[in-house]
């Protein structure tokens, strides 16, 4: 059992008075007290200026149905660039229902994830980006020989 | 214009053999046209019996393909406690007792309504939403 620990810092000034939100989380699997132990690894891919969808998690390499996490982050420094993250089973992703949300550049996602329908992403072509994406599973499927 | 700073710290030790794991991000966050921070936000919390299935957030609001972020938390305690995170009756993952999560959202086709459900047990969450724009109903006359 391996111990991933997970925490959030969100300070803002939108109120009039201070929001604070702080929380550590540690990721467990499902139903249980045991710590998330595997992962898909942690994973860069570049997007160039043009747009471009692709299945980043495929679901089939993970278990159906667990307290999977999903880490994403836009690297690019370009705040005009943006990447949209579906839960979809084709590539599409800019305005299907199971569409998360746009990343934009710098901007980072935390999600959990049932393991039952691939995520997708597509850049919206206006610079080269590069994205950074990471799956703390719980359960990976062995590929078959 | 208001400043909102959503950081990210993911830490490991024996996760990976022979090497330790550390990830930080840190964002500020923008309204839609990235030239100001967003500027209206909304929190709360609420007690989510198993069963129960329905909206935390409502799309008709919000701007289609707007820039927004969803922050909910499980602040349960039991380890068997879940909610489901759902767009539009589509269930996308499992927050147990303890776990939180942080996404973007953009209220992609007026029919993408953030939706949870109770699978088990009765879930304390605290939720919030950071919004670039936000239309409140008309009165009724």
């Amino acid at each position: 059992m391996a111990t991933i620990n997970a925490s959030i810092s969100v300070s803002s000034d939108i109120l009039s008075y201070p929001v604070r939100i702080n929380k550590t989380m540690t990721m467990k699997k499902a139903g249980s007290c045991h710590g998330l132990d595997e992962t898909t690894g942690l994973r860069t891919k570049k997007f160039g200026a043009v747009t471009t969808a692709a299945v980043i998690v495929e679901h089939d390499e993970l278990t159906d149905d667990k307290a999977h996490k999903v880490y994403i982050r836009n690297a690019s420094s370009d705040k005009a660039g943006f990447f949209y993250v579906a839960y979809n089973a084709s590539a599409a992703a800019a305005d299907t229902a199971e569409t998360i949300g746009k990343l934009y550049g710098g901007d980072w996602m935390l999600m959990p994830y049932d393991g039952n329908v691939n995520i997708t992403v597509a850049s919206n072509g206006a610079t080269e980006q590069t994205l950074e994406y990471m799956v703390f599973a719980d359960g990976i499927v062995a590929a078959a020989g | 214009m208001a400043t909102t700073t959503a950081s990210l710290s993911i830490s490991s030790s024996d996760l990976l053999p022979g090497s330790s794991l550390n990830i930080n991000a840190s964002s500020t966050l923008m309204k839609t046209g990235l030239t100001t921070g967003m500027e209206l936000m909304e929190m709360g919390n609420a007690e989510i019996a198993k069963d129960y299935e329905g909206q935390l957030f409502a799309d008709g609001p919000a701007t289609d393909d707007g820039a927004y972020f969803i922050y909910i938390c499980n602040n349960s305690t039991d380890d068997t406690y879940y909610i489901e995170y759902r767009l539009h009756e589509t269930a996308i993952g499992r927050l147990y007792a303890g776990d939180w999560m942080f996404v973007p959202y953009n209220a992609s086709d007026g029919d993408a309504e953030v939706e949870v459900k109770a699978l088990t047990g009765i879930n304390k969450i605290e939720y919030a939403m950071f919004k670039t724009a936000w239309t409140l109903p008309a009165a009724e006359s």
